[in-house]
């Protein structure tokens, strides 16, 4: 009896640190995609504060080639839709992590309380 | 992230430090060294961020239209220059981030680095405060834990 709750709380709680992992990455990923969305609003702003015909590089390996005012706007516009659609859904992740972590954590301590129980009992027989 | 603030603040609950057991404040303090440790973190990378705008703009003060066809010496490497002319010193690139170069005459170049080192030292000192203000809770959460102990021992 004792030996089948044991075993149940071990895969439970390899269960627990695969999902803990999962969501610390999650969280990982989702400070990049801050910083990355900061980042790219800070070029924004920067590039609205050129003028019309103000010259753009773009950094491609060891050279800059010259951008469009306008596409460089949109490309940034674009990049950082994109990422704010990668925060929303890193978001929900860990939402769902979170929620799975806590189901995990009432499981383990019902288990670890029967295991306590089944503990006493046998010691009781013996 | 669950956030420890000494001021009372919406969605958060007070707690009476001298009700929490040994191992609650031990993980409290633990949790409070991190948040310290990334804040000092942050603070050298700013520190480091600063110095860099600061450099820059200072070097933008040595170019002036006088400059022009002056010789300088380029670095093709860590270790190797090359001797060059300047041509055009009336306008700089520069780097606004994620690989784009911006090119702006003198007068707007040394106003981005004036605001840029402007906005690094804000957030360096917001970090400050906060930092000042999770180091007094620390503190307090350390003298609790001393106590305890001692009258553990007791």
């Amino acid at each position: 009896m004792s030996e089948d709750i044991q075993r149940k709380l071990q895969t439970e709680l390899d269960g627990f640190k695969n999902n803990q992992k999962e969501l610390q990455k999650a969280i990982a990923t989702r400070q990049q995609l801050d910083g990355q969305l900061n980042e790219n609003e800070i070029v924004k702003k920067e590039l609205d504060l050129l003028p019309a015909d103000g010259k753009v590089y773009k950094s491609v390996g060891p050279v800059l080639i010259k951008t469009d005012l306008v596409e460089a706007k949109q490309n940034v516009g674009k990049r950082m839709d994109f990422i704010n659609k990668e925060v929303k859904r890193v978001d929900e992740q860990i939402i769902s992590l979170e929620k799975r972590q806590d189901s995990h954590r009432e499981t383990l301590q019902k288990l670890q309380h029967q295991f306590e129980q089944a503990q006493v009992k046998a010691a009781i027989h013996a | 992230m669950a956030q420890i603030s000494s001021v009372e603040q919406p969605n958060m609950k007070q707690i009476d430090l001298t009700t929490l057991s040994v191992p609650q404040l031990t993980a409290l303090k633990q949790q409070l060294d991190q948040e310290l440790n990334l804040f000092q973190e942050s603070l050298t990378s700013l520190k480091m961020a600063q110095g860099k705008f600061q450099n820059s703009g200072e070097t933008l003060e040595k170019i002036n239209p006088e400059s022009e066809g002056k010789e300088i010496l380029v670095p093709l490497t860590g270790s190797m220059y090359v001797p060059g002319k300047l041509m055009d010193t009336q306008k700089v690139i520069i780097d606004i981030g994620t690989r784009y170069y911006a090119e702006k005459d003198l007068d707007t170049a040394k106003d981005y680095f004036q605001r840029k080192t402007k906005f690094v030292t804000e957030q360096m000192e917001k970090i400050q405060i906060l930092g000042l203000e999770k180091s007094r809770i620390r503190d307090t959460i350390v003298e609790i834990l001393e106590l305890k102990l001692k009258q553990k021992q007791n």
